[in-house]
C-alpha cells in the first residue's frame, strides 16, 4: 500500500508539471493584455507600455516560465498583477467560503442522494422510484442559476427569510454562517443529489438482484439490515467513486453558484482573474486545484479498500 | 409513528420562530444600519493607487480617502479645496499656494507643502494635464511647511483648471513618502487626508471594502457644491460590496441588503421604476459619448471618403435605442453635448435616421473594392456587443464586406494595438466610449488627439487640427477657447477623427431611503449622502 501511495504521489508531480506548462502557455497564447486592463478603457499606448515594462511582461516567454517555476518551487506562487498581494494569500482568503459551500453541499448531497437511491431501488418501479426519476431528470437538467434565482426570489425577496447574497465567515458564529449558505447549498446540491441518487439506485438494483440477497430475504433478515448492511456495502464502490469525483469537481466548479450568491470563493477569484488576465492568480489556482483533484482521486482509490476488502494495492 | 395534534402545533410554532429569527435580527440592526451605507460599485476595486491606474473605481477610492488641492464645483469651475490662499505673479509665471488650516493625515500627522510638491510631481508623470504642466514648469518647490510654488517658463492660463481636473488620474495629495515613488510603482498604503479612512481590517479583496468617517477631517466652511465646498460625511461607514452578477445585485437592492447599485443594466430599469422603495437617478448628467474608432492606417478607412461614409451612415437614434433606451440622444459636437465647448460647427452631416445612400456613394468615391472591414466586438460590454452588430448590419446593407471579431474587452485591447492589415490580425473599427466631461477638455482626453502614431488607437492624423489644439492651453479666455473649439471641430468632422453613435447617461439605482447623492461626472463622492430608517 505504501509503495502504491508513493507511486501515485510521484505521478502527481508529473501531472502538475503538465498542467503547469499547459496553463502557462494557454494564458500567454490567449488574446488579452493585463496591462491594458489595469490602465483602463481610455488608456494610451504609452501608459500600457509602461505597465508592461514594470510587470516584466516584455520578457521572453521562456524567461517568464522559468521565473514562475523557480519561484513556485520556493513556495512563492507569485503576486497578483492587480491586487499586488501574494497569490497564496488571496487563495487562502477565498478557501473558507468555497470549502464551506463544498462540504455542506457534499454532506447534503450524499445524505439525501444515497438515501433516495436506496429507497428508489428498494421500491423499484413504484411511485417513489418514478418520483425520484422525475426529480433526477429535473435536478440534473435545470441550470444552477435558474434554481438559484428562483430560490432567491421566494426565500429572500418575497419572504425575507434568508439573505440574497454574501458570505459570513464561521468566526461570526454558526448561525450567520449557515444562514448565508442555505440557499447556495440547496441550489448546488440539487444536481448532485440527482446524480448520486441515480448512481446509488442503479448500483443497488444490481446488488439487490444477487442470489445472496434473495437468500438473506429467505432467511428473514430485516429490510433495513438487507439494504444497509448487505446491499449498500456491496454497492459502495461506484457510489464512493461518484462522491469523490463530485467533490473534486465541486472545488473547481462552484463558480456559478458563487457568482449568483456572491460568495467570495476560489471560483469567483479565478473568473475575475481570467477577465483581468491576472496570470499569477490563474496559474496558482489551477495548479492547486489540479493537485487537490489528484489527491482526492487518490483518497477515493484508497477508500475502496474500506468499502470492499477484496481490493488490495 | 404517529404525530399528535399538540406535537404538530409545537413543531409549527418552533418552525415559525426559527424562520422569523433572520427578520428579528434585521430589526435589531436597523438603527445601526441607518449609519451605514452599502454600495455596489460598477466593478471590483483591484488597484488602490489612483495615480498608478486611471480607472474610475480607483479614482472613487482616491476621492474618499485623499483630498485635492482644488475641486470643481457643479458648474465645473475650479474652487480651492485643501488650498486656503493662492495667488499668481504679475507675469503670470509663478503661482503661490498656501494650505488651509486643519489638514491632517489619517495617522494624525499634519499635511505639509512637501507632501503636495511630491504628489504633484508624481501625478505630473502620468496625467495628460499634469504632463503639460510639467513641460511648462521650471520649478515646483515648498517655501515653508504650508506654502509651495509652481514656477512656469511661460504662462499657462489653464493651470488651476488642470490642478482641479476630475479626469482620472486626478491630483490626489498623498504623503511625501508615498508620493516619492515613481508613478509606475503602486503605493501600498491607504493613508490619506480625505473625509474617509480606509478600513484595512475589514477589506476583503473581491468581496467588500469599508470606508469609515474620518472624525478628524475639517471640512471647508462653504456649502457642498459639486466636488467643491465642505465635504461633510453624514454616515459612520460606507461599505462597497463587490457583486459581480447584476441580477444578484438587483435582488440585494430589492431585499434592502444594499442601498446603491451603480450600474444597473438597462433591462432592469422598468423593474426598478415599478418598485416603490427604489429609484433611478442620473448622477453623471453629462454622460458619455459612444463612438467608433476607425483605423486610419489601413484600407478602407485610410481614405477620408470612406470615413465620411461612416459619418453619414450612422443612425444615432437606432444606436441609442439599443445602447441606452430612454437615456440616450444624438450628439454632433466632438466636445460632447452640454460641455463648455459643445458647438454646432460643420455638423451638416447629421441626418435623423442616417443617410445610407450618401454613405454608399461616398464608399464608391473612395474607390472601395470590397476590402474586408473587421469590427472588434467586445462581448462583455453591451455597447460594443450590441452596437457592433448594428454597425455590421448597416455596413452590409450598403454592400461593405464586414466581419465581426468577437472577444472579451481584454482581447479587444490587445488587438486594437496592432497596426497591421486585417489579414495579419489588424482591425478596421471598434466601438468605445468617453465621458463628455473628458471630451470637453482636448488636453485631458486622448480621444481628441490627431497626431498620427502618438494619437489614440486608430491613429488619426491631421496637422492643421493639431496646430489648433496646440494653442488650447495658451488661450486666455473662455470665449477665445470656445472660438478655437469651433475651428477644431470644423476640421475634425472634415477628416473624421472618429464617428459618434450618440450620447448616453447611465442612471444609478438606489433605495429611496438613501438621499444626498452628489451628481458629478466621472467620480462618485460619498460625503453628503445620508440614510433614513426604512
Amino acid at each position: 500500500m505504501a509503495a502504491y501511495i508513493f507511486r501515485r504521489l510521484v505521478s502527481t508531480i508529473a501531472v502538475m508539471a503538465m498542467v503547469g506548462i499547459f496553463v502557462f502557455l494557454l494564458l500567454r497564447l490567449a488574446p488579452g493584455d493585463p496591462a491594458a486592463m489595469i490602465a483602463g478603457r481610455s488608456a494610451t499606448a504609452e501608459m500600457i507600455a509602461g505597465i508592461h515594462e514594470k510587470l516584466g511582461l516584455n520578457d521572453p516567454m521562456p524567461v517568464q516560465f522559468i521565473r514562475w517555476v523557480r519561484d513556485m518551487l520556493a513556495g512563492d506562487f507569485g503576486t497578483s498583477i492587480f491586487a499586488g498581494r501574494p497569490v497564496l494569500e488571496l487563495i487562502s482568503q477565498r478557501l473558507e467560503p468555497t470549502l464551506s459551500l463544498s462540504m455542506l453541499t457534499m454532506i447534503l448531497s450524499v445524505t439525501v442522494g444515497v438515501s433516495l437511491g436506496v429507497l428508489a431501488a428498494w421500491r423499484s418501479g413504484g411511485l417513489i422510484d418514478r418520483l425520484l426519476t422525475a426529480f433526477a431528470t429535473i435536478g440534473y437538467s435545470v441550470p444552477v442559476f435558474v434554481i438559484g434565482y428562483f430560490l432567491i426570489y421566494f426565500f429572500a425577496i418575497r419572504t425575507h427569510w434568508l439573505p440574497v447574497q454574501g458570505y459570513k465567515p464561521i468566526e461570526f458564529g454558526l448561525g450567520p454562517w449557515l444562514l448565508h449558505l442555505v440557499l447556495p447549498t440547496v441550489t448546488l446540491s440539487l444536481a448532485y443529489i440527482a446524480f448520486i441518487a441515480r448512481i446509488s439506485r442503479a448500483s443497488m438494483l444490481e446488488v439487490l438482484s444477487e442470489d445472496y440477497m434473495r437468500t438473506a430475504a429467505a432467511k428473514g433478515v430485516s429490510s433495513y439490515a438487507m439494504l444497509f448492511h448487505h446491499a449498500l456495502k456491496n454497492a459502495g464502490v461506484p457510489i464512493v467513486t461518484v462522491i469523490g469525483l463530485s467533490f473534486a469537481g465541486l472545488i473547481g466548479g462552484v463558480v456559478i453558484t458563487e457568482t449568483v450568491f456572491n460568495i467570495p470563493g476560489v471560483g469567483r477569484l479565478v473568473v475575475d482573474a481570467i477577465n483581468n488576465r491576472d496570470y499569477p492568480i490563474i496559474q496558482g489556482v489551477l495548479i492547486l486545484v489540479s493537485g487537490l483533484y489528484v489527491l482526492i482521486n487518490l483518497a477515493v482509490d484508497l477508500s475502496y479498500t474500506l468499502v470492499d476488502p477484496r481490493i488490495r494495492y | 409513528m404517529t404525530i399528535s395534534r399538540r406535537e404538530l402545533i409545537k413543531a409549527g410554532l418552533a418552525a415559525g420562530t426559527a424562520v422569523s429569527v433572520p427578520s428579528v435580527l434585521r430589526a435589531q440592526t436597523a438603527s445601526a444600519g441607518a449609519r451605514m451605507v452599502r454600495m455596489v460599485k460598477q466593478t471590483d476595486l483591484r488597484v488602490f493607487d489612483p495615480i498608478w491606474t486611471a480607472t474610475n473605481i480607483t479614482a472613487d477610492h482616491g476621492l474618499a480617502i485623499y483630498d485635492t488641492l482644488f475641486s470643481v464645483d457643479s458648474k465645473f469651475m475650479p474652487q480651492p479645496q485643501m488650498i486656503g490662499e493662492w495667488g499668481v505673479s504679475d507675469d503670470k509665471k509663478t503661482y503661490t499656494f498656501e494650505l488651509r488650516d486643519g489638514l491632517a493625515w489619517h495617522d494624525g500627522t499634519p499635511v505639509t507643502a512637501a507632501d503636495c510638491v511630491a504628489s504633484i510631481r508624481r501625478w505630473g508623470e502620468v496625467a495628460s494635464g499634469g504632463q503639460l504642466m510639467m513641460e511648462r514648469a521650471s520649478d515646483i518647490s515648498k517655501k515653508d511647511d504650508k506654502t509651495f510654488t509652481i514656477a512656469l517658463k511661460e504662462p499657462l492660463g489653464l493651470l488651476i483648471d488642470i490642478l482641479a481636473d476630475l479626469t482620472p488620474p486626478c491630483l490626489f495629495i498623498m504623503r511625501e513618502k508615498d508620493a516619492s515613488r515613481p508613478a509606475t510603482e503602486q503605493v501600498t498604503t491607504n493613508v490619506g487626508s480625505g473625509p474617509f479612512g480606509f478600513n484595512e481590517a475589514l477589506a476583503k479583496p473581491g468581496a467588500s471594502y469599508a470606508y469609515d468617517r474620518n472624525e478628524k477631517y475639517v471640512p471647508r466652511k462653504e456649502p457642498s457644491d459639486g466636488l467643491a465646498g465642505g465635504k461633510i460625511v453624514k454616515v459612520d461607514r460606507i461599505i462597497w460590496d463587490v457583486i459581480a452578477d447584476q441580477q444578484t445585485a438587483m435582488a440585494a437592492l430589492q431585499a434592502g441588503e444594499v442601498d446603491y447599485f451603480e450600474l444597473p443594466p438597462a433591462d432592469l430599469y422598468s423593474l426598478i421604476e415599478s418598485d416603490p422603495d427604489l429609484g433611478l437617478q442620473v448622477l453623471n448628467k453629462l454622460g458619455s459619448d459612444a463612438l467608433v474608432r476607425l483605423n486610419f492606417l489601413q484600407p478602407p478607412f485610410n481614405n477620408v471618403k470612406a470615413r465620411q461614409a461612416i459619418l453619414h451612415l450612422i443612425d444615432q437614434e437606432a444606436f441609442m435605442s439599443i445602447i441606452a433606451p430612454n437615456y440616450g440622444h444624438p450628439v454632433t459636437s466632438i466636445f460632447g453635448s452640454d460641455t463648455l465647448y459643445s458647438n454646432d460647427e460643420n455638423t451638416g452631416w447629421y441626418k435623423k435616421g442616417g443617410d445610407p445612400e450618401r454613405a454608399k456613394q461616398l464608399f464608391q468615391e473612395a474607390g472601395y473594392a470590397g476590402e474586408k472591414v473587421v469590427i472588434l466586438q467586445a462581448m462583455d460590454w453591451s455597447p460594443s456587443k450590441d452596437g457592433s452588430q448594428l454597425l455590421a448590419a448597416a455596413l452590409r446593407k450598403i454592400g461593405v464586406n464586414t466581419e465581426l471579431a468577437p472577444s472579451d474587452w481584454g482581447g479587444l485591447t490587445e488587438r486594437r494595438a496592432k497596426k497591421d492589415p486585417v489579414e495579419n490580425g489588424g482591425w478596421s473599427m471598434f466601438i468605445t466610449s468617453e465621458s463628455d466631461y473628458s471630451l470637453g477638455n482636448p488636453f485631458a482626453t486622448p480621444m481628441l488627439l490627431a497626431n498620427g502614431d502618438n494619437a489614440w488607437y486608430g491613429w488619426p492624423k491631421n496637422e492643421e487640427y493639431e496646430a489648433l489644439r496646440a494653442k488650447w492651453p495658451n488661450v486666455a479666455t473662455l470665449e477665445e477657447r470656445k472660438d478655437l473649439a469651433r475651428k477644431m471641430q470644423g476640421i475634425w468632422w472634415d477628416f473624421v477623427g472618429d464617428v459618434r453613435l450618440g450620447k448616453f447617461v447611465q442612471p444609478i439605482a438606489h433605495r429611496k431611503t438613501l438621499t444626498g447623492l452628489i451628481g458629478m461626472p466621472q467620480l462618485v463622492p460619498m460625503w453628503n449622502m445620508q440614510k433614513a430608517l426604512a
